[in-house]
């Protein structure tokens, strides 16, 4: 009876522990975001410098549009490619080309493929998209880390699974393992924070990529502002129009 | 071909709709010019089959004889106008290179009251599909050309309107005009429909113009999956159109009418529809299949007889009496069957293609068959794009049997190379 009662309370306390440590994931991934994107909505211009062999080998300009509700609108502004607009809403995406103006749905895949995949450029906050727990702390450059394991929760994410080390002090983000479908480990990403406007953020993102050992990506945060867009302009119809273009 | 004067009334008549248009307001206000430059050089080589049915009209076509062309672009935006223009040389073989300035889009998005408005000249392409766009009916795109040149705006006004999910726009495409050369200078009123549900996309288009009367279409695009994406198209159309050789019976005076060379037939209620898909691997591969049929493209009975007037053609030369001028014009004349937008009534595109994971890479294979008469064109391509610049390099081949479209066609392949630098 009494061994019973002892395994009941176990599992009662494992399950709230579980409980607490979901919520405190949750709000640990919110004070992470808030480093990289301070506000709700916004317009963050972009600068992706890939590398191969540690040699530089192109550089990319994009506008992002974000808005709740994991909506992006990324124009491309590299003159190669001036005039191609993306379209994120959610798990669905279109693809604009200039050069036939229709706007075309695309899959996952589809958004994966090309330099730098535009969704690494387009999603700026993991709080919406993943849950998981913390698996462990460990030092990372010489900064203490919470180590958390996160798993998406939709199936258009990216990376269906990160490890994410965030600072012990302040929570910021230091390094994050991010894992395809396969559970293959396809890049480490890392963080770099600096002073803008008076407040951390991250200014640079470094994607190393472990799919192709010689390639690396800088992904720059060149400004953040909070202009906002109307809904319209999350509409696929409205992505030939032209009321913005950079 | 437009007169001087009514080229100079048209500019004329665009730079007073954007001037009205530049002094509304914007819907972005504060965006900033931003144009872009692009020089682009694309050189062709073409084989031609010096044995076709159709050699004796060949040297009054432009069949074969492209080999270069210069293009600078403008591209960009100054508050609510966009442009689009470009200035080409083009070299043709045996002829003095020809210079073409066209503005190929010149129009200003704006808001009055809330809603969205659009005037002036502008790309208006629609449709889900690549090989064939049945819902196309504004633009009435060319489809699979190697390296086309930038597509030409229509003439435009149109009233939009956005919801969360959905759109729908009021179009009136080429104001002022009846019927004119081609379908796309036609006047028109045309109202496009969107709607989103879920993972799909549902497109709809009601067209009227005095050639086709109504044309009602449909189209949609579905995503089931991380890496599936399927799409359908649907136009029916009050009456169509397609050009036609002679009749079997016709005189040997109509067979050396170059003026008459082709008819054009009238169809009832045509119907246009294409269904396809593409699948997309992690690994950059992706594949393309579709299948259309086109309720007014010519039927493989109509190629074999124009085939058969080309050899009717072809043997009066040196008949007494018959100028070979008149056997040449008429059987040149003839060969514009093959202007049409598709040569085949059913066919079939699979496409596959291979994207660098590290976006400087790409190739690409082609096969474009019809299936009623068994032509095909295969196109081979690669492509390299740097940080300004981009490579383009390609070989097109067209066979089948000896009286199918394709195998018809007075060319037996073709390699291009385009360059083009982005600032």
């Amino acid at each position: 009876m009494f061994k019973r009662f002892f395994l009941l309370a176990l599992a009662s306390v494992s399950l709230a522990a579980a409980a607490a440590d979901d919520g405190k994931v949750k709000s640990l991934l919110k004070q992470a975001d808030v480093y990289r994107l301070a506000m709700e909505s916004g317009r963050v211009e972009t600068e992706v410098r890939t590398f191969k062999a540690g040699v530089p080998d192109k550089t990319r300009l994009y506008a992002v549009y974000l808005k709740p509700g994991r909506r992006s609108l990324v124009l491309f502004r590299t003159p190669s490619e001036r005039g191609q607009k993306m379209l994120m809403l959610g798990d669905d995406y279109w693809l604009m080309m200039p050069s036939s103006q229709r706007p075309l749905r695309i899959t996952a895949m589809q958004k994966l493929l090309g330099e730098a995949s535009t969704g690494d450029v387009a999603t700026m906050t993991w709080g919406e998209d993943y849950d998981g727990q913390q698996v462990g702390e460990e030092t990372i450059d010489g900064v203490p880390c919470l180590k958390l394991d996160l798993v998406g929760q939709r199936k258009g994410v990216s990376y269906p699974r990160i490890v994410l080390y965030l600072a012990k002090k302040g929570h910021h983000p230091v390094q994050a393992e991010l894992y395809v479908a396969s559970d293959k480990l396809a890049k480490l990403a890392r963080f770099k924070l600096g002073d803008v406007d008076g407040r951390k953020q991250v200014t640079v993102m470094t994607l190393i990529d472990h799919l192709q050992k010689d390639r690396s990506t800088e992904v720059h945060y060149l400004s953040r502002t909070d202009k906002t867009l109307s809904d319209d302009y999350f509409n696929p119809a409205f992505l030939v129009r032209a009321d913005v273009t950079q | 071909m437009k007169s001087p004067y009514h080229q100079r009334r048209l500019l004329q008549g665009f730079a007073a709709m954007l001037s009205v248009a530049a002094a509304l307001p914007a819907s972005a206000a504060d965006d900033a010019p931003d144009f872009g430059w692009t020089t682009r050089f694309v050189g062709e080589g073409h084989e031609l089959r010096r044995d076709s049915p159709f050699a004796a009209g060949l040297d009054l076509t432009s069949f074969g004889r492209d080999r270069y062309r210069i293009e600078q672009e403008l591209r960009g935006r100054a508050g609510p106008v966009s442009l689009l223009l470009t200035a080409t040389e083009s070299g043709q073989e045996g002829a003095k290179p020809a210079g073409r300035f066209v503005v190929n889009e010149a129009y200003a998005d704006f808001s009055v009251g809330g809603e969205r408005f659009t005037v002036g000249k502008k790309v208006l392409s629609g449709d889900v599909g690549y090989a064939f766009r049945p819902i196309d009916v504004l633009q009435r795109e060319s489809r699979m050309q190697m390296m086309p040149p930038q597509l030409e705006g229509i003439p435009m006004l149109s009233w939009d309107n956005f919801s969360t999910d959905g759109a729908w726009s009021l179009v009136i495409a080429n104001p002022g005009h009846q019927r004119r050369g081609e379908a796309r200078e036609d006047g028109s009123v045309a109202v496009k429909l969107y709607r989103r549900v879920a993972s799909a996309d549902f497109h709809g288009v009601l067209r009227n113009s005095k050639r086709y009367g109504l044309e009602a279409g449909a189209a949609a695009s579905v995503v089931p999956g991380d890496a599936l994406e399927l799409h359908a198209s649907l136009l029916v159309q009050r009456r169509g159109e397609r050009r036609l050789p002679l009749s079997d019976t016709a005189s040997i005076g109509a067979l050396l009418n170059a003026d008459g060379a082709l008819v054009t037939e009238t169809i009832a209620s045509p119907r246009k529809v294409l269904l396809g898909g593409t699948w997309t691997t992690e690994g950059g591969f992706s594949m393309l299949g579709e299948f259309w049929w086109d309720g007014t493209a010519p039927a493989a009975a109509d190629w074999q007889r124009l085939k058969r007037q080309a050899a009717q053609r072809a043997a009066l030369l040196g008949v007494p009496g018959v100028p070979a001028a008149a056997v040449a014009g008429a059987t040149a004349a003839s060969m514009r069957m093959f202007d049409q937008g598709n040569l085949a009534q059913r066919g079939m595109l699979t496409r596959l293609a291979w994207a660098d994971p590290g976006g400087r890479w790409s190739a690409s294979a082609d096969m474009l068959k019809s299936l009623g008469d068994g032509g095909w064109t295969l196109t081979t391509a690669v492509g390299w794009q740097g940080e300004k610049l981009r490579i383009d390099a390609g070989l097109r081949r067209y066979g089948g049997p000896a009286d199918s479209a394709y195998r018809l066609l007075p060319e037996r392949a073709a390699a291009f190379v385009g360059l083009s630098l982005a600032y």
